[in-house]
């Protein structure tokens, strides 16, 4: 008997040892060997809850929609905003930016769009001012439930000029004014009736998400032609798509949730490629990297994805500036990069992106120095006890309880690192995880966490960091826990600062209250910069043009630019 | 016949009742988790202000207390109305029973397969008692394998190492869906099929000892004939409790399985409907889970009572 | 008989290596926690007699620390969920009538009753308000053992049920009752210890339940957490990089394999000494 069980159990072992070597297998691939490849099917690691561009925010929603959906202005691979489905941007030296006073008497601004010619919906319907007023009027009121509504509090009044132009009243002036982020044109001629007949009732109404398949409502360089809930979308060419043609006549999605799962589809040939948006962890990615040699092609471009440690700094022991720097001088970050990413990502000296123009690369930075971060310690009074942890002179333990997202296996390897760092030089780190949802909108938002919180932040290129370093952002009952600075980070001259960036139009002038903001915090440090996290996109050998952004929009936006070999 | 339906009788308002009070606890379960989805949407866009939380608060009713908000849906399913799920902006039929589809086809096909595949290997185990520790060695690997290890295994070595099946997912249209079915279904069987073995295996062989059988083997018919004809029907009832048990997860689909082969069911659904706190889906789906799986422990007790009258409610 | 010894030297052997993990430790001159960048998935033999995780940890070591984790996790979900099963069980057939149906129809809406948010607000719970300390190993221990023991006491009560109905009906229970003994004695003497055997089974198989169904917790990210090891978690965070290292998969997984099959053997092992 007990030798027929261990047979059992060893029969599962040449599984595993088969599939050591190379994954050899090309399974039930869909792309036909040579000629012109018709298809292209991604895999992605999230299915989107809703279509609707601007119900949700969701990294499946707005990678799925840049390809069938066309947004007014947009950050590039360059990081530089531009038009998509406008002529130009507004600028003052253009004159479709004028400064001017709005009836309360606050400074305002002008701008006027003319959206691009030949823009169509894929049933040829062209796209008009009048789907812009449509998602204006949609997004000011408050029933309809789009999601952040500042810009269309900012936005007062939008004017239709003609056919394809409109001009917009903003009540402030900030340097990105040129920037129309979410606001995109939504079809007037579907939506209009759905959302007048029942506002309250909109969000489920919708065509969108009723028949997300009318032609009508896509126009980008591809419309959504089939939908399986849960598993995937089919997209299809926009017949009536102005651009250059796109390269494939389809294209398929796929979400598969689990990254195991996912790889296994590459592997076996089911996808063809994985997005670096909603991708594998790096970890796993560059494990397969050196496994598979030549079969794909692997890019990792570094993004806005910023990985950090925040410091409850009204805890006592984290309230002194010295036990901060020391955490971190005592965090071997370049070692985890290299061990741990294969020196795809790389260590971050403050939230903003080395690759951001407004990057000051001379603010202090804490590379790995044991020693410093012991004198440190020492010097604020904490001693090394028997134990191996140190106490201060009332014998309180150098003890931190260290909290971030349960399940997510990269960052519980990352702190399991860190508190062994730590625990060298004399701090206790304790774990304690709680699932995302308990994690974020209790924990952090109404600042529960005891001491150390590990998890990132997104944000896009030249992004003030108000919400998270603002003395008024702290969250609190009174403001519903809105606000982000979990912290509890207050500095006068920080706010000041934040205050004054936005309303500088002039770059050159605004760089230095950048530097000066880059260097307080760094000097303060309320957050432990780990990394910019890199997105791991990988490709096969044939596919070409695929330009990874990096930010929140994604390399789907510029599809008509990818080509088959 | 008549205790049975007096059962029948008895068992139905219980059952009723126990859905209500069901809808209630599950309704505060969820509402009580913490971390509603303003919050979480709090969390992820920065640009979100006091005001849009407050507004997007009394949009979803989330600023009603929870009682109040069970009444209302409560009254809206009387009505009929199920109202609209709040993950996938659809109405809730329209998000549930392609689910159901799926899962149905799934989990049925194997569930089918291990209550057949069980029920012949028990009967090879009850015939020839020399492969019998196989069979047990077998089952007991079965009941052993967590499922999603065997899953990630198979697909090694099915979809990746040999390319024979693919790895997950759905066919696209126009492709036969039978390969796709092929490795989940195996995962599923697997874990299911020993439990059918062991039972089958068990009660066969107490039948085989029986007088009956003796006579029948006397009157000179075939051992096979006597296994499958005269053993076999007086030695179901246990297997169809067995059946009833898996009636459940018939309805509540395997989220293990799902999720490692991508392949969208009850299991998932439930799963993101609960931790995405929407209630309308959450709720109609648990509630029919539940429903099922009463009424076919209802099923099997009144295939019991009326096997066994001495074994019925009460004394 | 031989299931029996069969299963419980395997279940002996796994919780002697439970037991001896500390010296283990020794002998092997590290400790089951620090991670070692520089060693990390390396190869069995050498320094690793099984090889190291993701995070250069010795997988001997932490199996062995594991399976107190696994083992206790499972022991503890199973006497407690049998304890509570067989009373609730014994209750349901004695008095019969409206408790009978309570209780029973309260076991069906436990089967239905969804487990996941449960399981996550008492992750949510902080565990310092409970006198318990917070991120500890024994918190979130206590947490699954209490969530495996919410829903895994129905399945031994229906059995309970079932055993302890058909033994009130046998004609020397009447027998007895006819003669006055009291029901309290009754039940003791006389319905209790048949109850044994068939408990003692759902109870072994219940065990090898525990352990499967920690793993699969693991796999949803809602298990043991760090660094504290676990069959479950282990298994669950090599599954990630199962085409990089899969033997990392391949211990754990054996580890729970033999687990749940020792506690299988000794489940028929029980039965068949019944039904001898």
């Amino acid at each position: 008997m007990a030798r027929v069980v261990l047979a059992g159990l060893f029969g599962l072992l040449p599984a595993l040892a088969l599939a050591q070597g190379n994954g050899a297998g090309n399974g039930a691939g869909n792309s036909p060997a040579g000629g012109t490849r018709e298809s292209l099917t991604i895999g992605i690691t999230q299915y989107p809850s809703t279509f609707h561009p601007n119900i949700e925010s969701m990294a499946a929603k707005s990678y799925i929609l840049g390809f069938a959906r066309r947004p007014m202005t947009a950050y590039d691979a360059d990081w530089k905003l531009t038009c998509l489905a406008c002529e130009r941007l507004p600028s003052l030296e253009n004159g479709d930016a004028v400064p001017e006073t709005t009836p309360e008497g606050k400074a305002g601004l002008r701008l006027t769009y003319r959206l691009r010619e030949g823009e169509r919906w894929a049933d040829g319907t062209p796209v008009s001012a009048e789907d812009l007023r449509f998602a204006w009027e949609a997004g000011r009121a408050f029933e309809t439930g789009f999601g952040p509504a500042e810009f269309y509090r900012s936005a007062y009044e939008l004017i239709v000029v003609d056919p394809r132009t409109v001009t917009l009243r903003l009540d402030k002036v900030t340097y990105d004014f040129a920037s129309l982020g979410d606001f995109q044109p939504l079809p007037a001629r579907i939506e209009r009736p759905r959302w007048e007949a029942d506002r309250r009732a909109y969000r489920s109404r919708t065509a969108y998400d009723t028949e997300t398949t009318n032609p009508a409502l896509w126009n980008g360089p591809y419309r959504i032609s089939a939908v399986q809930p849960g598993s995937g979308v089919t997209l299809e060419r926009n017949p009536h798509w102005a651009g250059p043609a796109p390269a494939f006549a389809r294209i398929g999605i796929r979400a598969v949730e689990n990254t195991a799962a996912l790889e296994a589809q590459l592997l076996a040939g089911q996808v063809d490629m994985i997005a670096g948006e909603l991708g594998l962890p790096l970890e796993q990615a560059t494990a397969l990297q050196k496994r598979s040699g030549e079969r794909f092609r692997f890019a990792f471009t570094p993004g806005l994805t910023y990985e950090h440690i925040d410091l409850r700094l009204d805890n006592p022991i984290l309230a002194d500036r010295r036990l901060r720097q020391a955490l971190l001088l005592a965090a071997d970050r370049a070692q985890i990069v290299a061990r741990l990413y294969d020196g795809q990502q790389a260590v971050a000296a403050s939230g903003i992106h080395p690759r951001d123009a407004m990057f000051d690369p001379d603010i202090p930075q804490y590379p790995f120095d044991p020693a410093r971060a012991a004198a440190l310690l020492e010097q604020a009074g904490w001693r090394m006890a028997p134990d191996g942890i140190r106490r201060d002179a009332s014998g309180q333990k150098l003890s931190l309880e260290f909290m971030s997202t349960a399940g997510n296996r990269a960052r519980e390897q990352v702190q399991q690192i860190l508190a062994g760092m730590w625990k060298a030089v004399g701090i206790e780190a304790r774990i304690r995880n709680e699932p995302p949802r308990v994690f974020f909108s209790e924990t952090l938002s109404k600042r529960r966490f005891g001491g150390l919180a590990l998890f990132a932040w997104i944000s896009s290129p030249e992004s003030v960091p108000r919400s998270t370093f603002h003395s008024d952002e702290i969250p609190r009952e009174a403001r519903n826990f809105s606000g982000q600075n979990y912290t509890g980070y207050s500095n006068p001259e920080v706010d000041r600062l934040l205050e004054a960036i936005p309303l500088e139009l002039d770059p050159a002038k605004r760089r230095p209250l950048w530097s000066a903001l880059q260097r307080q915090i760094a000097e303060d440090l309320p957050v432990l910069p780990l990394w910019h996290r890199s997105d791991a996109h990988i490709w096969p050998r044939w596919l070409e043009g695929v330009r990874p952004t990096g930010h929140l929009n994604y390399s789907s936006l510029w599809v008509a630019e990818w080509r088959a070999r | 016949m008549a205790g049975a339906l007096r059962l029948a009788a008895l068992r139905l308002p219980q059952i009723a009742l126990t859905l209500l009070l069901l809808s209630l606890a599950a309704w505060f379960a969820i509402g009580l988790m913490p971390g509603d989805p303003v919050s979480l949407a709090l969390v992820s866009d920065p640009r979100l202000t006091a005001e849009d939380a407050a507004r997007l608060r009394a949009l979803h009713g989330l600023d009603q207390p929870l009682l109040t908000r069970y009444l209302a849906w409560g009254a809206g399913v009387l009505r009929g109305e199920f109202g609209y799920s709040r993950l996938f902006a659809q109405p809730v039929g329209a998000v549930l029973w392609p689910a159901l589809r799926a899962t149905l086809a799934l989990v049925g096909a194997a569930v089918a397969l291990a209550a057949l595949l069980g029920v012949a290997l028990g009967g090879l185990a009850a015939r020839r008692p020399r492969a019998a520790p196989l069979v047990q060695a077998a089952a007991l690997l079965g009941q052993a394998v967590p499922s999603f290890w065997l899953g990630i295994l198979l697909v090694i070595l099915f979809a990746v190492t040999l390319g024979w099946l693919p790895a997950g997912g759905l066919p696209e249209p126009g492709q036969s869906a039978l390969p796709f079915l092929v490795l989940p279904v195996a995962t599923i069987a697997f874990g299911h099929m020993a439990a059918y073995a062991r039972h089958a295996a068990t009660a066969l062989r107490a039948e085989l000892a029986r007088p009956h059988i003796t006579a029948a083997r006397a009157r000179g018919n075939g051992e096979g004939r006597i296994l499958w004809r005269h053993a076999l029907p007086n030695a179901a009832v246990p297997l169809l409790t067995l059946l009833a048990l898996d009636a459940g997860a018939l309805v509540s689909g395997a989220l293990v399985t799902e999720t490692l082969f991508a392949r969208p069911g009850m299991g998932k659904l439930l799963y993101d409907a609960v931790m995405g706190n929407d209630y309308n889906l959450a709720l109609l789906a648990l509630l029919l889970v539940a429903l099922v799986t009463m009424l076919a422990t209802l099923a099997a007790d009144l295939a019991q009572a009326w096997i066994d009258p001495r074994i019925g409610e009460g004394r | 008989m031989t299931r029996l010894r069969l299963g419980l030297l395997l279940l002996g052997l796994l919780a002697l290596a439970a037991l001896a993990a500390p010296w283990l430790g020794a002998a092997l001159g590290r400790d089951a926690f620090t991670p070692d960048l520089f060693a990390r998935y390396a190869p069995p033999g050498g320094d690793f007699p099984l090889g190291a995780d993701e995070l250069g940890r010795d997988l001997l070591l932490r199996l062995a620390y594991g399976a107190r984790v696994s083992l206790g996790v499972g022991l503890a979900a199973a006497l407690a969920a049998s304890l509570l099963g067989t009373g609730i069980g014994l209750l349901a057939a004695w008095r019969g009538g409206w408790v009978d149906a309570v209780l029973m129809r309260l076991a069906d809406g436990l089967l239905a009753l969804p487990a996941l948010p449960i399981l996550v607000l008492l992750a949510a719970m902080d565990p310092a308000k409970l006198g318990l300390p917070r991120g500890e190993a024994l918190t979130d221990i206590l947490r699954i053992v209490a969530i495996l023991v919410l829903f895994g006491w129905v399945g031994v009560a229906r059995l309970a049920r079932a055993a302890a109905l058909s033994l009130l009906a046998q004609d020397y229970i009447r027998a007895a009752r006819a003669l006055g003994v009291s029901e309290a004695r009754l039940l003791w003497r006389h319905v209790l210890p048949g109850l044994r055997a068939p408990v003692a089974v759902a109870c072994a198989l219940s065990v090898a339940g525990a352990i499967l169904a920690e793993s699969v917790l693991s796999f949803l990210g809602l298990g043991i957490q760090p660094p504290a090891p676990s069959w479950g978690n282990m298994l669950a965070n090599a599954q990630e990089a199962v085409f990089a290292a899969p033997l990392a998969a391949v211990w754990p997984g054996l580890a729970i394999l033999a687990a749940v099959a020792g506690c299988a053997l000794v489940a028929d092992g029980v039965a068949r000494e019944r039904d001898r």
